[in-house]
């Protein structure tokens, strides 16, 4: 029996006093799960995926990821719970001025792994997006799926715990979509990486199985 | 390019607050050296009934530098030149001893007068001059000099912090995205600032040195002598070397300043 990796108990999440985004929620997440967070626009996908990383704190409640509390959570165990998290945000967030290796590294870096290590585990996961030859490019250099895929590698580096993508393949051509796809059921699949993806669409060839989360007027529904 | 760019942000304001600051140590210790001077070639006169010694004159005094008694013929040949018609070897058994005194530092006006009250107390002395109206002038200039430099050293102050600001906005601005980026996958304070860090300590150290050898430059070849009017500056290789060492670790802890607020100011989203 797999034990919850996430675990929500009336939570309440604002950004404005008294405005509430997600109210009164409770709701479990198993470890090595895949799950989809849908919703309206607005309706506070993006914001409960920012909890899950501690980007936003519970203003009631009580949120947990990994047996740590998120609620008034301290930066240093912050920080320690982030590198066990792989995340992939709608806009990428890749450093600019860093080469798509470096930013793949980024993770790996922060795990203190050795450079032989760091350069052997790029080199596979950039063959992994199809990014091979382009270790050196900037991000703006490349087009937009080239880039998230630069940082669904970034997000894999490490072997995370727990997979958060926001959005993954928005804005992306179907062959990156594939690609970002593939990737995220493999992690799920080989490596027992929970994955909680927030989109607006279930994409229908998933092969995994999947749990459902549904956003409405800021309560959570598990549907499936 | 981009690299270069970021050192060069960097060194001008360093450099900028470095050198008016190693100008400030300059002026003053030049100052300094021009108020020791004057403070040996300036004496008090006094006339005593009874023999004086030095360190009699340092209970009441401990800033003497020296006690030197005057020879009473060049009293009396001044004398015998102004015509005066006397017994000059009856006078000479009448008249009192005369002493020049000697300061270790150049005396403010204010001390110059409990200076005096205090030898006027010492048993024997009958007269004390302190040429009160040349010693006004020569002070008053040195005052002015000593305040001018401050005044420097409080503009520089104002142009440093304000420099000083808009570092922190330029680094702000190029670095904020990548610090929380780094942040989100959970990379420790001294990781996301290791990198500004390492630009300070470099930069920092090429400033220090520009501003050492530029100074080094101009006192060698007599530039800032002849640039400030004067003969000599009183300041040595050593003394730039030292104070080359102050500079830089005084631009380290402006910088890392700068480094501490940038990581401070992270934004809560980009």
């Amino acid at each position: 029996m797999a034990k919850n990796v996430i675990i929500a108990k009336d939570l309440y999440l604002e950004y404005k006093k008294d405005t509430p985004i997600i109210r009164d929620s409770t709701f479990s997440i198993k470890s090595g799960s895949f799950v989809f967070i849908t919703g309206p626009s607005g309706s506070g996908k993006s914001t409960l995926l920012k909890s899950f990383y501690g980007e936003l704190s519970p203003k009631k409640g009580i949120l947990q990821i990994g047996g740590v509390s998120l609620v008034d959570i301290k930066s240093s165990k912050l920080a320690f719970l982030r590198k066990y998290l792989g995340i992939i945000f709608q806009d990428y967030k890749l450093i600019k001025e860093w080469t798509v290796k470096k930013n793949v590294m980024l993770p790996l870096l922060i795990a203190g792994y050795s450079k032989s290590v760091c350069e052997a585990q790029t080199a596979r996961l950039l063959k992994h997006v199809r990014l091979s030859g382009k270790e050196d490019y900037y991000p703006l250099e490349l087009s937009g799926g080239e880039q998230q895929r630069v940082a669904m590698a970034r997000a894999l580096a490490h072997n995370p715990v727990i997979i958060l993508a926001d959005e993954p393949t928005g804005n992306l051509d179907e062959y990156s979509s594939r690609v970002i796809w593939g990737l995220l059921e493999g992690a799920n699949e080989q490596l027992g990486t929970t994955v909680v993806v927030v989109t607006h669409s279930i994409p229908s060839n998933l092969k995994v199985p999947y749990k459902h989360f549904y956003i409405e007027e800021g309560k959570i529904y598990e549907i499936s | 390019m981009k690299s270069l760019k970021n050192h060069i942000s960097l060194i001008i304001p360093l450099f900028a607050i470095l050198f008016a600051l190693e100008f400030y140590f300059i002026v003053d210790k030049a100052i300094h050296y021009y108020e020791s001077k004057l403070s040996k070639d300036y004496s008090i006169i006094v006339v005593a009934n009874k023999k004086l010694s030095i360190e009699e004159m340092r209970v009441y005094e401990p800033d003497i530098a020296s006690l030197q008694e005057l020879d009473s013929s060049l009293v009396i040949k001044r004398l015998k030149a102004s015509g005066i018609e006397v017994d000059y070897n009856e006078l000479r058994n009448f008249l009192p001893k005369f002493y020049k005194i000697s300061l270790r530092s150049f005396p403010s006006s204010q001390k110059l007068i409990q200076l005096r009250n205090k030898l006027l107390k010492v048993e024997g002395i009958k007269r004390v001059e302190t040429f009160t109206k040349v010693h006004e002038k020569i002070y008053r200039f040195l005052l002015f000099l000593k305040n001018i430099s401050k005044l420097f050293l409080m503009i520089i102050f104002v142009t440093s912090i304000m420099l000083v600001f808009k570092q922190i906005e330029i680094w702000n601005l190029e670095h904020s995205e990548r610090m929380y980026i780094m942040a989100l996958f959970g990379a420790p304070l001294w990781m996301r600032t290791a990198m500004l860090i390492k630009l300070s300590v470099i930069d920092t150290f090429i400033s220090s040195l520009l501003v050492y050898a530029l100074y080094s430059y101009f006192i060698n070849s007599g530039y800032l002598m002849e640039l400030l009017g004067v003969e000599q500056l009183g300041v040595s290789t050593s003394d730039l070397i030292k104070d080359a060492f102050w500079l830089f670790a005084l631009g380290l802890v402006i910088s890392l300043f700068n480094v501490l607020v940038v990581s401070i100011r992270q934004p809560k989203t980009v």
